[in-house]
């Protein structure tokens, strides 16, 4: 074996130009499709922490009717007893609860549909990362009654800024209209557009009055430990109180796991392509290495040297041609998606809006799991041997008395 | 007693279309240490004769017999182990590795024979001392001249200690002076170590240093002579 590799590495260097093309073009195409991989995993882990972490959360619990009406009077009964098995349970990193209402927001000068959402912006900031949003004026606090925060959209739209007032309008438990004016205190921006069209937040003490005239929640938004735990919290959760349904975020949003799994599948496609590419290239090289070698190899088996042997000299000379272009390939992919993890690729230029209105960041922060690396390798190595078996063939049917004298 | 012998030995090619009689009932025996030289005009059969006895081609009828062992019908496996334990070959167009240096192409085929490393160097520089090459171990066949590539190719048949070489126009490609002195070394080898040559060949230089000379004709022996 030691032969056939010293032979194979002193044979792809016989023609350093041919080699050196095959591996530039090797270590491009794993750079790119490693990039590529980054990118896709990058934009779809963004677009789920977005989701997920800034409002969605991992586990719901809402009135089991709520999800359907949305009636203002379907709220969570006996919250207190569920709050105490919410705080006892270990898988929950930590909660919040919502009052929620749709309504109505008037400016002097127009009014626009809004979903309103009261929060408990202690519980609201220690569950999801929603407050780093904030481009100006404050977060809510629960000191300051009747506050309100909206999307710089929202308030580009209403033309209001931060210290004006707007008026809500929404319909009580009770079916009655009711309004209140609210104090815009701050200002955030997500990577939606439609999200920062439509949403408000004020206090879930001061909305829960209005609707109620008591503190009543719609919504229970439960971080966990472990995502991979949501289908059993929700359905502890559902065991215990069957006055609520629990759901987990991929029941609440189907349309996030399709995304991963449509990420996956571009990943997938896009390396099929950049390995189909390598594959023509390798077969290309190693049919004209074994065309322009053909009296070379004749002489070998006459000489004595077995068909296996010189089979496994050309799958090595084909793999170590890959190895070398694919290390470099990996290399550069690992060091760009490193770089490129810490500042982020800007697409704005590029993509402009039409990335946040589909609700992604145009700032893409790459990332790539050691996985993703392992199945690369896995590839290519797949690859190579079905790309280099065939020229492989192609020598073992060499007939050193048709080759030696040509 | 004859190390090679072949039994009406025929060789049609393209016997469904338009067939070729490459080699017509050829039965000759070859005895160790001989300096024999094939001839004949192109197309005469020379080399399909030399391919058939070196196991690269398979007759169409008749057997060849070396050192006592039937190589028609062996299996290909088999009969690659037996070229590599038993025959040399030297080639018209030399066919040394070019990324390997002299020494390297020598001791190649002891790789493959699986020798020692202390063997191995041993005879490699032996053979090279040999053939006249001592000071181009380190070369690569691109840096030798003509003759010194089939010196090599030379040093390369004997490195297997094999029965015979079979040279297939081993001075085709050399100038003159080349020429004689490769013949030169070959016919000391032949006389001081008794290796057995076996020249296909139309070079009268061979022709003249060799003891036997087969005449072919068509695929047939036309004339086999001894020379003193």
């Amino acid at each position: 074996m030691k032969l056939l590799i010293y032979i194979s590495w002193r044979n792809i260097w016989r023609h350093p130009a041919r080699s050196g093309v095959l591996v530039v073009a090797i270590i491009a195409g794993m750079w790119s499709g490693i990039l590529v991989s980054g990118l896709s995993n990058g934009m779809i882990d963004q677009r789920f922490n977005n989701l997920i972490e800034e409002s969605m959360t991992h586990v719901q619990v809402h009135h089991p009717d709520y999800m359907v009406e949305r009636e203002p009077n379907m709220y969570i009964p006996n919250p207190d007893k569920l709050i105490e098995f919410l705080s006892n349970m270990s898988q929950i990193r930590s909660f919040t609860a919502r009052t929620l209402a749709s309504g109505m927001i008037q400016s002097p000068q127009t009014s626009s549909g809004v979903q309103i959402q009261g929060i408990r912006a202690d519980w609201e900031r220690n569950t999801t990362t929603f407050y780093e949003n904030m481009t100006e004026g404050d977060f809510l606090s629960d000191e300051t009654r009747n506050a309100l925060i909206m999307g710089e959209k929202l308030a580009d739209k209403l033309d209001m800024s931060v210290g004006n007032r707007v008026v809500l309008t929404f319909q009580r438990a009770d079916h009655e209209l009711t309004s209140a004016a609210f104090n815009i205190v701050g200002l955030f921006k997500t990577s939606s557009v439609q999200f920062d069209e439509q949403q408000v937040f004020v206090r879930s003490v001061d909305l829960s009055k209005l609707i109620a005239d008591k503190i009543v929640y719609h919504e229970f938004a439960i971080m966990l430990h472990d995502a991979d735990s949501s289908s059993s919290v929700a359905g502890r959760i559902n065991n215990e109180f069957p006055g609520v349904t629990s759901e987990t975020w991929y029941q609440i949003s189907p349309e996030l796991r399709y995304i991963a799994d449509f990420g996956n599948s571009i990943t997938f496609y896009v390396m099929l392509v950049i390995m189909l590419a390598l594959a023509f290239g390798i077969l290309n090289t190693m049919l004209m290495a074994i065309f322009e070698r053909m009296r070379e190899l004749g002489m070998l088996i006459a000489v004595g040297m077995s068909k296996i042997r010189i089979f496994v000299m050309i799958m090595l000379e084909s793999m170590m041609l890959t190895f070398a272009g694919a290390v470099g390939g990996m290399l550069m992919g690992y060091l760009s998606i490193n770089w490129m993890g810490q500042k982020g690729l800007d697409l704005a230029g590029m993509a402009g809006d039409s990335m946040n209105e589909f609700g992604y960041d145009t700032v893409i922060y790459p990332v790539i799991s050691s996985q993703d690396f392992i199945s690369i390798v896995i590839l290519v190595i797949a690859t190579v041997l079905l790309s280099a078996v065939y020229p492989s063939f192609k020598a073992l049917k060499i007939k050193p008395s048709d080759v030696v004298r040509e | 007693m004859a190390i090679i012998k072949t039994e009406h030995l025929s060789k049609v090619y393209n016997p469904d279309t338009i067939p070729v009689h490459a080699l017509r009932d050829v039965t000759l025996e070859f005895e160790k240490g001989e300096f024999t030289t094939v001839r004949g005009p192109s197309g005469s059969g020379k080399t399909t004769l030399l391919n058939m006895i070196g196991g690269l081609d398979e007759p169409t009828s008749g057997s060849v017999e070396i050192d006592g062992v039937m190589i028609t019908g062996m299996k290909e496996k088999d009969l690659i182990d037996f070229r590599l334990n038993h025959i040399g070959f030297v080639f018209q167009a030399y066919n040394l590795i070019p990324v390997f240096t002299a020494y390297e192409n020598v001791s190649f085929i002891m790789l493959l024979q699986k020798c020692s490393k202390k063997e191995m160097k041993e005879r490699a520089e032996e053979l090279l001392t040999a053939v006249g090459l001592k000071q181009k171990f380190d070369s690569r066949p691109k840096e030798l001249s003509g003759g010194e590539q089939q010196r090599v190719a030379v040093a390369r048949a004997l490195a297997s200690r094999p029965k015979f070489i079979l040279a297939d126009e081993p001075t085709a490609n050399l100038d003159t002076e080349s020429a004689m002195n490769l013949l030169d070394m070959m016919e000391k080898m032949n006389r001081e170590e008794h290796v057995t040559f076996i020249f296909s060949t139309h070079d009268q230089r061979v022709i003249d240093r060799a003891r036997r000379v087969i005449t072919m004709v068509d695929g047939a022996i036309h004339k086999d002579e001894k020379r003193e």
